[in-house]
């Protein structure tokens, strides 16, 4: 057997008395901001010894979603209270807004940081870094499930019930372009290289539009919905996860277009989360087998590590320069792993 | 995951007006002991004070490629995926939909995929309607029918508006489009909570309960009763009295004012409703002579009552003439207060057999009352909406049901709203059980059969445009 060259090793953990609901690195990698899913958001902070967490706001019922400004000192809340909240990197709230009756259940910047896209409903709104609203869109055919933002920030992914739409942000001017696709999308991602527009859909399959010429391929053979797709640094790859498969598309050479695609095999129930290192090529899944494992899609198709949690991860962030990983769990548990080579 | 860790879901539907807030308001406030989340529809007025209510805005959509009945709810997908993340804080889930909602997309969002149905358990749809105006909505809008047809609970509610008769013929019209609802009677939706929470109604664990009488035979009336009569002329009345020159119809009068209003509606739009039809064609009613006036010779006349049933009828206008035999009869109801004379030559004991129950149309004959009488279960209605029973002891092939019900699925899936059944497997200890809604299916073998029991395929199916004859060959079909 191959010796592991490299793991993740445990820099620390806090136990919070809440689900985890979201996790978001600040700009430094130095600090975390927690959504908890009964309500409560924090604020976490790491150095080489210890990990300190504290409560700085509240969002009634549940807080959904945090983002932290890309780097910027200021972070993003949503929650089941209808409100979106801005704290500044103290965790000092500074300005709210209600964008919707309904709850906001999705949140992009752009990776500059100088704007934010919200989706309440069916209702995507577009503010500046101040928390102040530039643009409400129509409100779409149906319910937005996911944002992402292409790298310029120029285009907006939202993957909605019943298709794919992108909005082209170029203030004054908003365009809408629909792509069209019966199934419910679930998941969506630009790759970095702006080349292509990923999504995951209820039907099991997951579609790639290539964005110059608008062709949409169609990979199917999941067993069920798939939820989860990152694409890696580079562009190369597409890593994507339905039940407990990790399916790796390669979009070097001809495309994944009739090739078979790499599956990463290890967990043993469904993977809930799927993140590919930024600007790098390593692979973190999570999974209901309590089970974060580290990959390194093309190198080897077993595991190069696998730390066990405490309860089911709900979500997986890497670091802005690409170092940790935090680990939010089900009970209540925030981890911080380090990426960390072995002679 | 364990099935316990699901957690239960009710559905409630009912048109505005129905009640539905009432029950509602009235399960939150009682001391059940359940930590409740609600998920209302947008114009819900739960009482703001209940820590978990949740708005939402009804978001239908297909998932699966321009198929119609594989339409789920959008938004409860997300509002549920949320709510899993609070699992500490409450233990049930009230999902209320607006008035006009198809219960379907509601009900197929809990089977669309199988991490959801590990999640949650959808327990009933508990469909609160007024008895009052049901049936003037289910003869103008399709959505109140499906709201019956999709139910495991109805209750009929506001019983206090309403006289028995109405109430009886309401209560009939709802049997016939769902046989196999559990229907209460209710005034301010007051029923113990036990009967509609944690009903388990999907739950292929527990045997599936479907009411005998609806898989009884079933008959071209609704109605029969024996009279001991002398020889004469005798007076049969229908409606108010507004005719009659005697007065001893006191018990009826109460109704007057509601009866006359049903008649004028039926009267009026014409919707082809059961009474409508009535009226069009008459009310078919046999008058026989029979060998006692008890029910053991009511019983034994039932055949013959059957078979005159089958013949053409003859009409008769207010004032005409009904002589015992085998004559089928069509009575003239169209108006209040008809009457019509019965000729009876010689002395006895005679059965009169009814299309509709007596007390639809205050039918009587003055001065007798039946010495003995039965209700029949007849599906003799002209509702769109229906549910057939099927009830038959020979063992199945296993291939051969998932053919039939895989072909029913895909053929009549729109069309089928319900469907469930516990069947007899040749070869197989254990009882197959299975429901459905529209093409959403779940089935699976369960427990063995209980020593000493007759093994026995029960089946029942609810929608729209069903035909008895189609179901019962493609049953037969499976016949091992």
């Amino acid at each position: 057997m191959k010796q592991p060259s490299v793991i993740l090793e445990r820099r620390g953990s806090v136990a919070l008395d809440d689900y985890v609901a979201d996790v978001s690195w600040s700009g430094d990698s130095r600090r975390l901001a927690v959504a908890g899913g009964e309500g409560k958001v924090f604020l976490l902070a790491h150095d080489a010894s210890s990990m300190t967490a504290r409560s700085v706001g509240e969002h009634g019922m549940g807080a959904i979603t945090v983002a932290w400004q890309p780097r910027g000192a200021a972070f993003v809340t949503s929650g089941q209270d209808s409100r979106l909240a801005l704290y500044d990197a103290e965790g000092t709230l500074l300005c709210e807004q209600r964008p919707a009756m309904a709850w906001t259940t999705a949140v992009a910047w752009t990776s500059d940081g100088k704007r934010l896209a919200t989706a309440a409903g069916k209702q995507i709104t577009l503010w500046s870094p101040s928390l102040e609203k530039e643009h409400a869109f129509a409100p779409s055919s149906a319910t937005v499930v996911a944002l992402s933002w292409d790298k310029p920030g120029r285009d907006l992914g939202a993957a909605i019930n019943g298709g794919l739409v992108v909005h082209r942000v170029e203030p004054p001017r908003f365009q809408m372009r629909h792509y069209k696709w019966a199934a419910p999308c679930l998941a969506v991602a630009f790759s970095p290289n702006g080349r292509y527009l990923a999504t995951g859909t209820r039907d099991g399959s997951v579609h790639f539009w290539h964005l110059s010429t608008g062709r949409d391929s169609q990979m199917r053979g999941y067993p069920s919905k798939v939820e989860q797709v990152s694409w890696s640094g580079d562009s190369r790859y597409l890593a994507t996860a339905a039940d407990d498969q990790v399916v790796i598309w390669d979009f070097s050479g001809k495309g994944p277009e009739g090739s078979r695609p790499l599956q990463l095999r290890g967990h043993t129930d469904r993977i809930e989360c799927v993140a590919f290192q930024p600007s790098g090529n390593y692979l973190v899944t999570g999974g209901r087998d309590w089970r974060v494992s580290l990959w390194l899609p093309g190198k080897s198709s077993s595991a190069l590590d696998a730390q066990l949690t405490d309860s089911e991860p709900t979500c997986l962030r890497w670091s802005p320069d690409g170092r940790f990983v935090a680990v939010g769990e089900r009970g209540g548990k925030v981890s911080i792993f380090e990426l960390v080579r072995i002679a | 995951m364990a099935t316990t860790d699901r957690v239960p879901v009710t559905v409630l539907t009912g048109f505005l007006g129905s009640g539905k807030t009432t029950l509602l308001n009235r399960i939150l406030s009682e001391n059940h002991g359940k930590r409740i989340a609600v998920i209302e529809n947008e114009f819900g007025e739960v009482g703001v004070d209940h820590q978990l209510v949740i708005g939402a805005e009804e978001e239908i959509f297909e998932t699966n490629n321009g198929c119609i009945c594989c339409t789920v709810r959008g938004d409860l997908l997300r509002i549920l995926g949320q709510l899993l993340k609070r699992r500490d804080k409450f233990d049930y889930i009230i999902v209320e939909t607006t008035g006009i909602a198809d219960p379907g997309p509601v009900a197929q969002t809990f089977f669309l995929d199988d991490d959801f149905k590990q999640q949650f358990l959808l327990d009933a749809i508990v469909t609160v309607i007024d008895a009052r105006h049901i049936e003037k909505h289910l003869d103008e809008m399709k959505e109140p029918g499906e709201q019956v047809a999709f139910a495991d609970v109805i209750l009929l509610n506001k019983t206090d508006l309403v006289t028995e008769s109405e109430l009886e013929r309401t209560e009939r019209r709802i049997r016939a489009m769902n046989g196999t609802a559990k229907i209460f009677r209710t005034q301010n939706a007051n029923v113990p909570i036990d009967r509609v929470l944690d009903v388990g109604a999907f739950d292929l664990q527990r045997a599936l309960a479907v009411d005998d009488s609806f898989l009884e035979p079933e008959y071209p009336f609704e109605w029969g009763g024996v009279y001991e009569l002398p020889a004469g002329r005798f007076t049969l009345r229908t409606g108010s009295d507004a005719h009659a020159h005697h007065d001893h119809h006191h018990d009826h009068d109460h109704g007057h004012e509601h009866h006359d209003h049903g008649h004028d509606h039926g009267h009026d739009h014409g919707h082809g409703h059961d009474h409508a039809h009535a009226h069009a064609g008459g009310l078919g009613l046999v008058m026989l002579p029979v060998s006692a006036s008890n029910s053991a010779a009511l019983d034994a006349s039932i055949e013959l009552a059957v078979r005159a049933f089958a013949e053409d009828a003859t009409s008769v206008a207010c004032g005409g003439r009904i002589v015992p035999g085998n004559a089928r009869y069509a009575i003239d109801v169209d108006h209040d207060g008809s009457h019509f004379d019965i000729e009876v030559s010689k002395a006895g004991a005679y059965a009169m057999f009814c299309e509709h129950a007596p007390a639809e149309f205050d039918l009587r004959i003055d001065g007798v009352r039946p010495t003995a009488q039965r209700a029949f279960a007849s599906h003799h209605h002209d509702e769109e909406i229906s549910s057939i029973g099927i009830s038959d002891p020979r063992p199945l092939d296993a291939k051969k049901v998932n053919d039939w019900l895989s072909y029913l699925l895909q053929s009549r899936g729109a069309d089928i709203f319900r469907m469930k059944g516990v069947l007899s497997l040749k070869g197989e200890d254990r009882r197959y059980v299975f429901h459905g809604v529209h093409m959403m299916f779940d089935g699976q073998l369960e427990r063995s059969w209980p020593a000493g029991t007759t093994r026995q395929n029960t089946l029942v199916f609810i929608g729209r445009k069903l035909d008895r004859q189609e179901l019962e060959a493609g049953f037969h079909s499976c016949i091992a």
